[in-house]
């Protein structure tokens, strides 16, 4: 398939040369397969092939886009394409910059991260994995819920300013299992992200649910009284959290615009916790890495913060461009952000429930509908969901009704952090918003932070 | 084409299948503009076309979607295929509410296709807002326009076959600045809905002009502002607001997907139960909620569902008891089924996918709330003792079963003794659902009321982004957290 999308590209980069117009062209393909599971059925059984081709034309300070829906076929559709996106920057403005125009210097093929065996799993295999998960664990009224998603995700660019073209591929998986009791409302869940077949484990993602299962089928959940907690986040909260750090903190476009809880002066400067480490590197496979980004610049380890120290701004090229400062290789579909582990022995979700304990934990794997409260202080608020728990110091363990957090993320990750778990794990944070991007932050299974302030309780679910 | 999709629909059903349809789009084109700082930094457009099929055997659903159209064999097979598997895995079988088969055509109101407008002429409305916006202590200003128009052809095994063409105009500003301690504010312009069409004619000069000064001039007065104090105030609720809360305690809450736990993957459930339906005192007697497809000029307005049912304008919630929910034929019959008892007349005509490869799910449509009997907005502020007035969405955090909410607004002014006093910045407010809609305590009159849209309203698995509408008044609601 390589060799066609290759042979398109170059055969349309050829048609704009002869036209004598300026064109970066952006193509991707995605073969997609999800299997739905709610009320313990399989509610839906889907997939989609799409190829989409973006033209961005060019013309001195003047840029102008066309994306279509393709196929590799349809080359006449594509040349009108790159005709319709040369009509409309002849009648728009000129920016007050100069855009770049992607050059790749040499060929960059990367398909090291492409596992056929993955992308291509069978309706049945999909459904024996699910199986094998929850084998037992429903009842008439605990159901399942989730998602299998998996397939393969193509991206291929060229442009008229070089011969070299640009191509990655991948592989990738998200699996997220949901077991909810259908009159009493609670829930739990369990998530996993892959990038081969190889790293499916479902005897892990069975394990976490039975030990939560465990204490929400035993114990009667409470509403927990408004204050501070020390809390445990688990991987799929601290994900979010970095998320949204690295959107209203790193982003050197969004700092200039004001919309940023970092400012230029903070560089070099201790803003968060010293156990705090926060990278961006395309060498872990498990982010779907691009170690190129889409303007020609190779991407290495660029470091965030490293012991609590902020280290620089992430520029995409257009923002540079903008702003007139030196782009970072960081104009790509997704970063490949990995936080760095602690030095806490905690591999699995058994291992902190028994761990002892000086004062009662609050215990929040995961943060529902996170939204920026007052970017310029970094405030976040969101919600508990899926299987939070109160561990009280005495050892014994409780189910609280869900709760609201707004904090500021300056503290989350900073000097109120206890400990870090020093193992990690991938993060699978995909959504399937458009066209297919698969995603995944790289952080440590648990966080502990201490004193935050719990603002909302509920009293049910 | 259409003769090759009603033999395909033969062919499955010849397999097995209970049931068939497909969606075809022969286009579906979009353009949007956005200037920032004056700089034109988004000029696209974009067509795709496809088909989508979606097929029920033995009471599971299969689908399949391509661009290409060229095999229609494998497409189908691919589809039926999907939903053999799904059968090993039911527990209880999809069943579809009754519907009349209907052959119909359905266009959106528009009287100038924005298509049809040059480029050159949207560019100088873009210039025009940009230099309105371009004021003292304004740090960023953003105007944008987005174009959507579409052709649907539904065909269904059942007989249906409905031709739809939609067609949406989008338009927006936006003004941000910074106070003195380098805190970030913003105000919007998401233009209601007026008229009776939703075309480019809905590009009024003078009304978005006037709404540019309008909103510079209130974040300029944010800017100034003191910080919003934390205190328990009546809180009162102006359509830019207003919107965004019945969208997301009422709306999202009213889906029966989400009430049936289809979403409990993902977007959550509901605090609202199948026997609540009623029943249950959703709000005071002053709420009455509805879902109405039927207004002319809004995005939530679509001529016939993904299911094939007509647009329908149905009550939700009447004089604060909960009646009617957002569905499509198959969680209607499943409800009524579940509850051992007919709650659900017949599907309320809600199904809608975004695009051709995704399938159709609970939407809402435009989820309004009628306006009162307690006068005009200056009425309301001057009956209310000690409150604030709230405007403009700029967060919003929901729990999954929609139970309690958190949204900070971009604008807010004190009342005190039936007047405003001064302007607050980061204001915010929080609640649980119900006891929030029983606080309820005034409920403007339709002078207040506006249409507003959401234009990305994000629901599903694959995920969906649909366009839809809130018609709603001034609402005031009593003894609510502000300021935290
Ligand atoms: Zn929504």
């Amino acid at each position: 398939m390589r060799e066609k999308i290759l042979q398109t590209l170059n055969e349309l980069r050829i048609y704009a040369l002869d036209k004598g117009v300026e064109v970066s062209l952006y193509f991707h393909e995605e073969d997609s397969y999800l299997m739905r599971f709610a009320n313990s059925a399989i509610s839906l059984n889907t997939n989609e092939h799409l190829i989409r081709l973006e033209v961005t034309a060019f013309e001195g300070n003047k840029r102008a886009s066309y994306a279509m829906i393709t196929d590799l076929d349809k080359v006449n559709d594509m040349k009108q394409g790159i005709d319709t996106a040369c009509e409309m920057v002849k009648h728009v403005m000129p920016l007050s910059y100069s855009p770049t125009v992607p050059v790749y210097q040499s060929p960059f093929i990367d398909e090291g991260n492409f596992d056929p065996e993955l992308a291509q799993m069978s309706n049945e295999e999909k459904l024996g994995f699910f199986n094998q998960v929850v084998n037992g664990l429903e009842t008439e009224e605990i159901k399942l819920s989730g998602i299998f998603s998996c397939g393969a995700n193509t991206v291929a660019a060229v442009s008229t300013r070089s011969a070299h073209p640009f191509f990655v591929t991948t592989s990738d998986a998200q699996v997220s299992i949901v077991l909810a009791h259908s009159a009493l409302k609670w829930e739990v869940q369990s998530e996993q992200s892959a990038q081969r077949k190889t790293d499916l484990d479902a005897a892990e993602l069975r394990a976490e649910l039975v030990t939560l299962l465990h204490h929400y089928t035993h114990d009667t959940p409470q509403q927990i009284p408004l204050g501070r907690y020390d809390i445990v986040f688990g991987a799929a909260a601290i994900a979010d959290m970095l998320n949204f750090t690295s959107f209203i903190g790193f982003n050197g476009g969004l700092m200039k615009r004001g919309y940023s809880c970092l400012k230029e002066e903070n560089i070099g400067q201790k803003v968060f916790s010293e156990q705090f480490t926060f990278v961006d590197d395309p060498s872990r496979r498990e982010t779907f890495p691009f170690r190129c980004d889409l303007y020609g610049i190779p991407r290495d380890r660029f470091p965030l913060v490293e012991n609590g120290v902020f280290k620089a701004f992430t520029w995409y090229q257009d923002d540079a461009d903008e702003f007139s400062q030196s782009p970072t290789g960081h104009t790509v579909p997704h970063h490949s952000l990995c936080m760095a582990g602690g030095t806490q022995h905690l591999n699995t979700l058994g291992d902190l429930l028994k761990q002892s304990r000086e004062s009662d934990i609050l215990y929040i794997p995961f943060l529902h509908y996170m939204n920026i409260v007052n970017p310029s202080k970094g405030i976040i608020t969101g919600s508990s969901r899926f299987g939070a728990l109160l561990l009280k110091k005495d050892g014994s363990i409780v189910v609280p009704y869900n709760v609201r957090l707004t904090q500021s993320l300056l503290d989350v990750f900073g000097d109120k952090i206890e400990w870090i778990a020093q193992d990690t794990l991938p993060y699978n944070t995909s959504t399937s918003y458009g066209a297919r991007n698969p995603t995944s932050i790289l952080v440590p299974r648990f966080m502990r932070v201490n004193d935050l302030e719990i603002s909302l309780s509920n009293s049910s679910y | 084409m259409i003769d090759q999709i009603k033999q395909q629909i033969e062919r499955l059903r010849a397999r097995g299948a209970t049931y068939v349809d497909t969606r075809w789009y022969p286009y579906e084109e979009t353009n949007s503009l956005l200037m920032w700082n004056g700089n034109l930094k988004d000029t696209s457009s974009s067509r795709e076309s496809g088909i989508g099929v979606r097929v029920l055997y033995k009471g599971a659903w299969g689908f399949s979607a391509s661009s290409d159209l060229s095999n229609l064999n494998a497409l189908y097979d691919k589809a039926f295929d999907n939903a053999r598997v799904a059968a090993e895995r039911v527990t209880f079988p999809v069943r579809l509410a009754e519907k009349e088969s209907i052959e119909a055509k359905f266009e959106s109101p528009s009287r100038i296709n924005p298509f049809e407008v040059t480029l050159a002429d949207k560019v100088a409305f873009l210039r025009e807002m940009d230099r309105l916006l371009d004021q003292p202590g304004v740090t960023q200003r953003v105007s944008k326009l987005d174009f959507r128009r579409k052709q649907i052809i539904f065909v269904d095994s059942e007989g249906s076959q409905i031709e739809k063409v939609i067609t949406d105009v989008f338009a927006g500003l936006e003004v941000n600045g910074l106070d003195s301690e380098g805190g970030m504010h913003e105000r919007k312009f998401n233009p209601p809905r007026r008229g009776d069409s939703r075309g480019w004619e809905t590009i009024d000069l003078r009304y978005f002009s006037e709404n540019a000064e309008r909103i510079v001039r209130e974040l300029k007065e944010t800017l100034q502002a003191e910080r919003c104090p934390v205190d328990d105030r009546s809180v009162i609720l102006l359509p830019g607001i207003m919107y965004l809360q019945t969208h997301e305690t009422i709306g999202h809450a009213l889906e029966l997907d989400r009430i049936l736990g289809y979403e409990l993957a993902f977007a959550g459930g509901s605090f609202v139960t199948l026997n609540d339906f009623g029943k249950l005192r959703y709000g005071s007697e002053k709420l009455t909620a509805r879902a109405d497809a039927t207004l002319l000029n809004t995005p939530g307005s679509f001529g016939y569902d993904d299911d094939g049912v007509p647009a329908q304008d149905n009550l939700l919630i009447d004089k604060g008891i909960l009646v009617g929910a957002i569905s499509g034929r198959q969680m209607v019959e499943e409800a009524n089924a579940k509850a051992r008892r007919a709650i659900f007349n017949g599907s309320s005509g809600a199904n809608r996918a975004t695009a051709f490869y995704r399938v159709p799910i609970e939407r809402m449509t435009n989820i309004n709330i009628d306006p009162g009997n307690d006068g005009t907005l200056e009425d309301i502020i001057r009956n209310t003792e000690k409150g604030i007035l709230l405007d403009g969405d700029r967060s919003w955090s929901i729990g999954s079963n929609r139970e309690q909410f958190h949204f900070g607004t971009e604008a807010g002014w004190l009342v005190e003794d039936g007047r405003i006093t001064r302007p607050v910045k980061n204001a915010t407010y929080k609640g649980a659902t119900v006891p929030f809609w029983n606080s309820l305590s005034a409920v403007g009159d339709r002078s207040t009321w506006e249409v507003c849209y959401v234009a990305n309203c994000g629901k599903g698995q694959p995920n969906q982004i649909m366009q839809l509408g809130h018609g709603v008044p001034v609402c005031r609601f009593d003894n609510v957290r502000i300021g935290e």
